[in-house]
Formats: C-alpha cells, sequence, structure tokens
C-alpha cells in the first residue's frame, strides 16, 4: 500500500513540474514567480563601501499579489541599476543600497508590523509600501521612530493630515475628476450608472466622483459596489444597471476583473462610455480581452507604455527585457521615487537622517537624471505629495488617444 | 418584466455553479464527516488545469475539461491517502486542521506554478444569443445544461449501479457498510474522486466568464458552506436546491432589494430555514 502512495505521489509531483512554468499565454506574459515572504536583494559591496537598507511591504501573496509585485519590481529596477552603476556617494562615502522586502497581504496591520521589523533588523530609513491602508497604518509611528513612508497610493487622505515624513507618490485621484466627467459628458450623455470596486479606495472615489458627476448637471442613475473577492459573475448586476438606462458607466478595481466587467456590459447590449477608476490601468485591461475595441469611448489613466516623458521609452524597453511584460504605471512610479530618494540623499548629504531626507526631497526630484524621468515630477508639496502632470486618455476607434488635461 | 427573465437566467446560472461546487463537498461530508475545507482549491486547480492544458497542448475544451476532471479527481484520492485516511482514527479537529492545511499548501502552489496574475480563459462559445427578450452568451447556456447533465448522471450513477450504491450505503452507516463486506477505503477513494471530479467540472465551465487565479476557490467556497448547511449536511438534493435558492436570491435580491446587501439577504434565508428545519431542508438519510 505504501509503496502505491508513494508511486502516485511521484506521478502526482511530476505532473505538477511538467506544468511548472510551461503556461503560455501570449497576451498576458508570466508576471514572474511567487515571492519568498522575506526576500532580500543584497548589494554586492566592494571594500569601503557601506549598504544602505530601503524598506518594501506590500501584498506578495493572496488576491493582490500580483499588483505588489508589479510595484516592487519598480523599486528592484531602480535599486539595481544603482548598485551596478557602483552605488551613490554622499559626504565622500560610497554607499550601495540593500532592498528588503516583506509581505503584508495587503494588511494593514501587517504592515505596521512589518515596518517594526524592517526598523529593528534593518534599520531601514524610507518604506515602500503600496496600498493607503498601510500607509495609515505606518503614519501612527513613523515621526517617533523617523522614517520616510515611500506612500504609492492616489488617496489624497494620505497627505491631508500633515505627516512630515509621508511622501505620496503617484498624483491625487481629485484631479481626474473634471476630465474624466467633461469627457463622458460631452460624449456620452448625463446619465451615469457607478459599478466600482467594493474597497475603501472604490467607495472614496465613488464618493468624491458622483457629487461632481451631479454638479457638472448629471444624473446618478445606479450606484452599487462589486466585491470582486467574492462575485463570481457580473451579470446581475450589471443587468440592473442597464435597466435604468445609463450613457456612461463608472467601473474600476483590479484592471482584469474590471475589464471582465466591461465585456460584461458589453454582452448585455451597452453602448455608452466608460469612467475607468485609475487602480484599472487600459493596456492591462486590453490583455484580457484582447482588443481595446471592448472600451470604446472609456476614459482612465494614460498607459504607461504609450506615454511621452524622457525616459519612458528606455524604462518600458528594460522592464520588459527583466521581466518579459509591459510595465504599469505602478513600476514606473515606484522606480522614480527610489532615484528620487537617492538623489535626495546626496543632497542632504546622509543616509540616515530621514528628517533631513525629506527636507531634501525637492533638491533630489531636481537632480533626478532625464533618462530616469519615467514620469516628470515637478516638484513635492508641503505636504509631501510629488507634482506630476495628470495623464489622462480615452479609447477612440479602438486606440488610445492621449488626452491634454489644463492643471 | 424583461428583466425578471434575465434575472432568472442569471441566478439560475450562478446557482448552477454553487450547485455543483456544493455537490461535492456535501459528498465527501456525507461519506466521512469531514468538513472538506480544500475543496475550494481543489477548483481553482481545476480550472488552471484546464486552462494549461487548452494554452500548452491545444487541446480542444471539452478534452481539456475531461482531463481536469480526472486530474483533480485523483489528486482529491491523493488527499484522502495522504492525509484524511491516516487521520480517520484522529480527534474530528485534525481533519479541519488538515483541510485548511492543504488549502493553503494548494494555493501557494498554485501561485508558485501560475503567478499570481488573472488569466482569462477563452472558449468557442462566447457568442451572445438573445431569445425571447433574454439575453445570454453560449458559455452560460452550456453551464446550466452542464450542470442540470452531471447532476441527473450523478443521481443515477448513485441510483442505479452497484458502486453507487456503496457509496449511500455507507453513507447510512458506515459499520453496516463494512458488516456486508463493503471496502470502505475504496469508498472513501471514490467519494473523493467524484468530489474533485465536480469542483474540477464547475471551475471549467464557470472560470471563461470570469478569470482564473489562485484566489478564485474563495469567491465559491463559502457560499458552498452555508449551501450544504442549508440543504443539509450531506445531502444531495439538499447541495442542488440548496445551491438555486442561493443563485436566485442573490439575482433576485439584488434587483427587487439591494444589491448592496444580497449577502445579507442570503444569510437572513439561511437563518430562517435553520429557525424552522434545524437540520437544513433535506436532512440527510442517505442522501
Amino acid at each position: 500500500m505504501s509503496k502505491l502512495r508513494l508511486v502516485l505521489f511521484v506521478m502526482m509531483v511530476s505532473f505538477v513540474f511538467v506544468l511548472a512554468g510551461c503556461i503560455e499565454n501570449t497576451s498576458n506574459p508570466d508576471a514572474g514567480e511567487g515571492e519568498a515572504e522575506a526576500e532580500t536583494q543584497e548589494a554586492d559591496t566592494e571594500e569601503g563601501e557601506k549598504v544602505v537598507n530601503i524598506g518594501y511591504s506590500g501584498p506578495l501573496s493572496g488576491a493582490a499579489a500580483y499588483y505588489g509585485e508589479r510595484t516592487l519590481n519598480g523599486v528592484k529596477m531602480a535599486v539595481e541599476e544603482i548598485n551596478t552603476n557602483g552605488g551613490f556617494e554622499v559626504d565622500g562615502q560610497t554607499y550601495k543600497i540593500e532592498l528588503n522586502s516583506l509581505d503584508d497581504k495587503y494588511l494593514p496591520n501587517e504592515t505596521a508590523a512589518n515596518a517594526k521589523r524592517l526598523l529593528q533588523e534593518n534599520d531601514t530609513p524610507i518604506i515602500f509600501t503600496p496600498h493607503s491602508g498601510g500607509v495609515k497604518a505606518m503614519q501612527v509611528f513613523n515621526e517617533k521612530e523617523k522614517f520616510i513612508i515611500g506612500a504609492y497610493t492616489s488617496e489624497p487622505g494620505v497627505t491631508a493630515e500633515g505627516n512630515e515624513l509621508t511622501v505620496r507618490i503617484p498624483p491625487r485621484y481629485d484631479g481626474y475628476m473634471d476630465p474624466f466627467t467633461t469627457y463622458a459628458m460631452e460624449n456620452f450623455g448625463k446619465k451615469i450608472a457607478a459599478i466600482p470596486t467594493a474597497s475603501q479606495y472604490g467607495k472614496d472615489w465613488t464618493d468624491m466622483l458622483m457629487p461632481h458627476w451631479e454638479e457638472a448637471g448629471g444624473e446618478v442613475v445606479y450606484n452599487s459596489s462589486v466585491d470582486f473577492s467574492k462575485d463570481t459573475d457580473f451579470f446581475t448586476m450589471v443587468t440592473n444597471a442597464l435597466e435604468n438606462d445609463p450613457d456612461v458607466m463608472f467601473i474600476g478595481g483590479p484592471s482584469e476583473p474590471t475589464a471582465k466587467l466591461a465585456e460584461q456590459a458589453r454582452k448585455l447590449g451597452f453602448e455608452g462610455g466608460f469612467i475607468i477608476m485609475d487602480q484599472a490601468k487600459l493596456d492591462e485591461m486590453k490583455s484580457v480581452t484582447g482588443t481595446y475595441e471592448t472600451f470604446e469611448g472609456a476614459v482612465g489613466v494614460l498607459p504607461l507604455v504609450d506615454a511621452e516623458y524622457p525616459g519612458t521609452d528606455q524604462f518600458v524597453e528594460k522592464y520588459r527585457q527583466k521581466f518579459d511584460e509591459d510595465p504599469g504605471s505602478e513600476a514606473g512610479f515606484n522606480y522614480i521615487a527610489t532615484h528620487i530618494f537617492k538623489e535626495a540623499m546626496i543632497a542632504a548629504g546622509t543616509v540616515d537622517d530621514a528628517e533631513a531626507i525629506r527636507e531634501h526631497m525637492q533638491a533630489g526630484i531636481e537632480a533626478l537624471p532625464e533618462d530616469k524621468q519615467v514620469y516628470t515630477v515637478s516638484k513635492i508639496e508641503e505636504d509631501g505629495g510629488f507634482v506630476t502632470g495628470l495623464s489622462v486618455a480615452a479609447v477612440e476607434n479602438g486606440e488610445i488617444k492621449s488626452i491634454e488635461v489644463d492643471q | 418584466m424583461d428583466i425578471l427573465t434575465q434575472q432568472l437566467f442569471n441566478g439560475l446560472t450562478i446557482g448552477s455553479v454553487y450547485s455543483l461546487v456544493a455537490l461535492g463537498l456535501t459528498l465527501v461530508y456525507g461519506i466521512l464527516h469531514i468538513p472538506n475545507f480544500a475543496h475550494g482549491a481543489l477548483y481553482m486547480l481545476g480550472a488552471y488545469i484546464t486552462l494549461t492544458t487548452m494554452l500548452l497542448w491545444g487541446f480542444n475544451y471539452w478534452v481539456a475539461i475531461a482531463i481536469s476532471v480526472l486530474v483533480v479527481g485523483l489528486l482529491g484520492v491523493l488527499m484522502d491517502r495522504l492525509v484524511f485516511h491516516q487521520l480517520r482514527n484522529a480527534p474530528p479537529i485534525h481533519d479541519k486542521i488538515a483541510a485548511i492545511g492543504i488549502l493553503l499548501f494548494l494555493e501557494a502552489l498554485a501561485q508558485l506554478i501560475w503567478g499570481a496574475d488573472y488569466r482569462s480563459m477563452s472558449t468557442p462559445y462566447g457568442e451572445v444569443i438573445n431569445m425571447f427578450g433574454l439575453t445570454v452568451t453560449m458559455q452560460r447556456v452550456l453551464i446550466n445544461v452542464g450542470a442540470i447533465a452531471v447532476m441527473i448522471l450523478l443521481f443515477v450513477f448513485l441510483k442505479k449501479t452497484y458502486i453507487g450504491a456503496t457509496i449511500i450505503a455507507m453513507a447510512q452507516n458506515r459499520e453496516g457498510a463494512h458488516l456486508v463486506g463493503i471496502n470502505t477505503n475504496k469508498v472513501a477513494m471514490l467519494t473523493f474522486m467524484l468530489s474533485g471530479g465536480l469542483a474540477a467540472f464547475a471551475a471549467s465551465l464557470s472560470a471563461p466568464i470570469n478569470l482564473v487565479f489562485p484566489g478564485m476557490g474563495h469567491l465559491v467556497i463559502l457560499k458552498a458552506f452555508v449551501i450544504i448547511i442549508l440543504g443539509g449536511m450531506g445531502s444531495i438534493p439538499g447541495a442542488i436546491v440548496g445551491g438555486y435558492i442561493l443563485g436566485f436570491s442573490e439575482s433576485l435580491g439584488a434587483t427587487y432589494l439591494s444589491n448592496d446587501y444580497k449577502d445579507i439577504i442570503a444569510f437572513l434565508l439561511l437563518v430562517i430555514i435553520l429557525s424552522f428545519k434545524p437540520k437544513g431542508l433535506f436532512s440527510r438519510e442517505g442522501f
């Protein structure tokens, strides 16, 4: 009996290995392997060189793992570049960067615990996290423990409370309200149905967009959130939304399920436009349906691969080579943020005084070489938010078209 | 009127998926009294294996489903032999802990093999059909027809074949079945095989309308537990009826009451049914 069991086991294991890694998906290549819970990207230091530790806490397992990996990839790439170029010099001393990443499963309490661990074990002056819940959890003690939060979230709230050591990397989402509303209303009509994701972020977004829409003379005919972690099928919800005959649909959440939702709306006969929350990226949505035609008339954030900043092309090419997929804005923004932090350390003349580094962020931004400018950050505001031009795009005739936004 | 028929159809579709998942869960519970928390992971693996065989070897959708049903069924057997069979004399809590362990293991394994990103499964059945004011896709029709066909087959198998009868016998009385010469180990393995196969079939049918990702088992597993409690733990008609009750209450509740509270409606229904029938709709007497 035990022999049989062994044979069965071996068969099963070998089957798993046959499958391993061979799956091919033409439109959506492998997003890289799963991450170990704690991973350190070690710096090869030569004699006389020192190491600066940088922390990262984000979802590396569970439903949001792909998102965490992509944000981490941006930081990783920047760190690698800095190290292969021989590190950087502060006050006559050469430093290399060591990246310590921990998995927080998207849970704010885990982010806080990870931050404590990173501080104790690695003494990190900067900790990146890609979700607003984690940012808020760390804001409880980051000023006391003196570390900078590299906050990858467009939630305006994280910089609204005057935390002095928070740096918000992407643009605030409230800037999107006006261009999105204007475009959708002019091109499609005044009736909107909202089916955003059920996360806190989705709710905050909706609470901001809906009043804006009504102020602009529109009408909200349906408003209900979809829980992508609980609903298998969106037909029910979309049927109800369409019953109210909307001209525009507001959707959003992770790109892939959002794309599926849009696809189902089209199948049910919806012909209007979409407003797409900044969490979802048009190019990633396209990889689900294989064509932009499904999203005709959608207005959302300009995909990074279609952007035209000085450093974008170079970054996109490098990223494709390294990770075998198109980079999204989450990788791009974390990439430049890491470079800016490095420049700020040089300008501040210190690698461990978080307050000094924060004070020299503006100098860091100005010192960022043009070829690293995947996005162009013009300045950092008092509250710690990067000021980046909003990049808005719409899908017209099955193609991405960049839209000019008056700032 | 249109919206009612449309929502009834939507409820039927989602109810079919729920029922198939709940059937596998209830079978194992009926025989072994194990709440198999890892069932959601089997569902997820079923979708991945179908997707992989389709993309990697270019198999036809139906051939891929057959392979997936077989592989996941065998995985179920393996789970029984390696884990649950070893724990047959242990206190019941050990089974539950082991089931959760398997769930975590399989999910992590899937993420390691296939990566964490969402994948979409495309089938040749994407076209939209409009009939009687209904908008449906071919895939949805397949889900409904497929689920009902499998339910009938399962029923015939259990009621009309000798092997099926041994499963029922064992569910009614394990010792008794053993005494009349039924090999209970074999029946247990067979049950796990069926259960895994049903999960794989449900996942392969429903994956094209959603996405394939390591956490997809969570979409259905909690609801499947609700269903088998509602229908009566271990009852097959209970799992089927329960699945459709939940499907319809979700779609109709979302339409006529409130979409935000549709889960509350489903759980409220559970509370009401359990207050009148504490053992579920069909308290088990050998299925």
